[in-house]
């Protein structure tokens, strides 16, 4: 089922937690929202929902064409997983299963012995089968939101919405449940939005990522195209760790330090300040100049705990600290330590004047 | 702190005795001004109600229940119970999930106005109720056009217990309902439940032994109630007396025999009220499930 968001505005009194959302889900793809907290995407998630309503005239929510703005949560059909799980605590793991299905009208209302087979069957997909006469505290974090998926997936939701879905569990835990998700959304393709302020997550999860900031969508695309094509310097910012030199663009050049990167096609030959981003591993650490260019710097510190080292720079001529991440057999030849002098070789850098970035193919280094 | 946890451990394995433990003579004399205290000013006048309705033996003990007006009190004392508690269980229940699940505008003058009948002496509720209702009242003239006694009647009496005791229930449930919050109502709605659904199936379990509780403090308030009462009762024997008026009564004709029989009743049901209220905490604590 496709979801459209159409024009969507939230105020909680005097805080605008989404301004004039537009937003378009296709069928049957797995969507993260992403962005840090109060950014709106939970707000968001919980109107698609039902749970909360957007301001009155704002706009509209459509659930494959069909408008339900005005629909109650309980009619939208909409599976939700919470965040901190919400299992009604007084009932066992198969009441809880069962529960969207014994609510159901007369007239629509599974069998004693169906409720029983569809509800041992979901425990069976999210492999909790011995568990069924437990209760919800007498499991852990994992099995609970497990559970809590279950149940949303037992009334055969349409779309299913996920509440930041592996925030309250441990880092290894997470990490398994989301390949799980993933797997889960591979077979059952059933339309999907999560919200996570985790960018790995969602990088790693979603078909699509929504990042979103101060209750606006900063940019929609795959993560690959988010990731390498970030639209602004927030994107740029969230999505991973990134390095910031203070540059000036002068007589379509560049000069960060003793570094100059060509700009081809400058909009304009004023003088002004430019922001030069960069990630981590875009860069090149020698102990020896080797030509033009290389940027003198200090080690500050070497972290080599983990699959990358992580080495602390400072720049000798303005101070500025930064990061750089080397892979072990990069560091192995180096053998830095601190206090060593080295020289660094910016590879891959983005260029923002005034919040504007400058196309990727305008400029060399 | 994560430091100091271990060397804390060494330090309470080394000593054998906890740094929160006094002297053995403090403890000592600590606990007997306690049990001196209660044993003065609760077990005492305690096993005085049963000494003194059993002074002249069980016969003439028994008997101050036989007497007609007596059983009337009793009566009466049943029936403002039985109409005040169902409708302060339904009021409480109502005001409490409409605070802790809902926002809006003057929620705090509401759960000042709960608390009303709590902060104002019961002298001064069944005084209101005199004023509203009197034959010099407000509403007085109107109600003794159409033939409707309110004071000096039962319905006055109803009335009063339902005010005095109407903070209960929901003093109980407000807490509880707002520190479990409304996300498994919320998971409800959302697999299709209705209201009315979510009320009886979520809700409702999940409150069970807080309500029990409060309606358990409730219903001994209401049968023990006397100020209120007092003032809108009018005092007529065998009609308007619940078991607390009747006491006075009966005291102050110096029938002390009957009127301590009678005041034991109401200490036994305030002993089995006690010994509910405890089961009821202890069932509530051993279901509640532990928060992570």
């Amino acid at each position: 089922m496709s979801i459209e968001v159409r024009d969507i505005t939230k105020t909680f009194g005097t805080f605008h937690a989404l301004k004039s959302v537009n937003l378009e889900v296709r069928s049957g793809e797995l969507l993260a929202l992403l962005g840090p907290s109060g950014s709106g995407k939970t707000t968001l998630l919980r109107i698609i929902a039902g749970l909360e309503f957007a301001d009155t005239g704002s706009g509209q929510i459509f659930f494959n064409g069909e408008d339900v703005t005005h629909l109650q949560a309980s009619q939208r059909k909409a599976g939700f997983a919470f965040q901190h799980y919400a299992l009604f605590r007084h009932m066992t793991v198969f009441e809880n299963i069962a529960f969207g299905l014994r609510v159901r009208p007369k007239e629509t209302r599974p069998t004693d012995a169906e409720i029983s087979r569809r509800v041992t069957e979901l425990l069976q997909l999210v492999q909790l089968e011995p568990l069924g006469n437990r209760y919800p505290s007498q499991l852990s974090g994992g099995q609970r939101q497990r559970v809590a998926l279950a149940r949303a997936l037992a009334v055969e939701p349409k779309v299913l919405l996920l509440d930041e879905p592996f925030g309250a569990l441990d880092a290894k835990v997470r990490k398994e449940l989301r390949r799980w998700l993933r797997r889960l959304h591979d077979d059952i393709h059933v339309t999907s939005i999560f919200v996570t302020h985790d960018q790995e997550e969602a990088l790693e999860v979603a078909d699509r990522v929504v990042v979103m900031n101060e209750g606006r969508i900063e940019q929609i695309g795959t993560p690959t195209e988010v990731y390498d094509h970030p639209a602004n310097t927030f994107v740029f910012h969230f999505l991973g760790n990134v390095n910031l030199f203070g540059g000036r663009l002068a007589e379509g050049k560049v000069h960060v330090g003793d570094t100059t990167i060509q700009v081809r096609n400058p909009e304009t030959f004023d003088e002004k300040p430019a922001s030069v981003y960069f990630r981590p591993h875009d860069v090149r650490i020698t102990r020896q100049p080797e030509g033009p260019g290389g940027i003198p710097a200090r080690v500050r510190h070497v972290n080599s705990a983990g699959p990358i080292v992580r080495v602390e720079l400072q720049r000798f001529d303005d101070q500025t600290r930064f990061e750089v991440d080397l892979n072990r057999e990069q560091a192995r030849l180096l053998n830095l330590k601190a206090e060593d002098e080295v020289f660094v070789h910016l590879e891959k850098v983005r260029i923002f004047t005034d919040d504007k970035q400058l196309q990727a193919d305008d400029y060399t280094i | 702190m994560a430091s100091a946890a271990p060397s804390r451990i060494a330090r309470s394995a080394a000593l054998p005795v906890r740094s929160t433990t006094e002297p053995a003579w403090v403890r000592r004399s600590l606990i007997t001004v306690a049990l001196l205290f209660l044993g003065l000013f609760l077990l005492v006048p305690l096993i005085a109600v049963f000494a003194e309705g059993l002074a002249k033996g069980f016969a003439a003990y028994f008997k101050a229940f036989a007497d007609e007006a007596t059983l009337s009190a009793l009566k009466l004392t049943l029936i403002a119970a039985a109409i005040a508690v169902p409708l302060n269980l339904v009021f409480g229940v109502a005001a409490a999930w409409c605070i802790a699940k809902f926002d809006f505008r003057g929620k705090n003058l509401l759960i000042t106005l709960i608390d009303l009948p709590f902060s104002v002496s019961p002298v001064i509720s069944g005084l209101i109720y005199v004023l509203l209702f009197g034959a010099q009242g407000l509403l007085g003239p109107w109600l003794m056009d159409r033939d409707i006694q309110i004071i000096f009647a039962v319905p006055g009496i109803v009335l009063a217990t339902i005010f005095v005791t109407f903070p209960f229930v929901a003093r109980e449930l407000i807490p509880l309902m707002q520190a479990q919050g409304r996300i498994e109502e919320e998971a409800a709605l959302v697999l299709g439940a209705s209201g009315w659904q979510t009320f009886w199936r979520v809700t409702l379990p999940n409150i069970k032994w807080g309500l029990l509780y409060g309606v358990i403090l409730c219903n001994a308030r209401a049968m023990g109630e006397f100020g209120a009462v007092s003032v809108v009762s009018g005092h007529i024997r065998g009609q308007t007396n619940t078991l607390p008026l009747h006491i006075e009564i009966l005291y102050n004709e110096y029938n002390f025999v009957a009127a301590f029989a009678v005041a034991s009743l109401l200490c036994l049901l305030a002993l089995v009220t006690l010994a509910l209220k405890t089961w009821v905490e202890w069932k509530g604590a051993q279901l509640r499930p532990e928060h992570d």
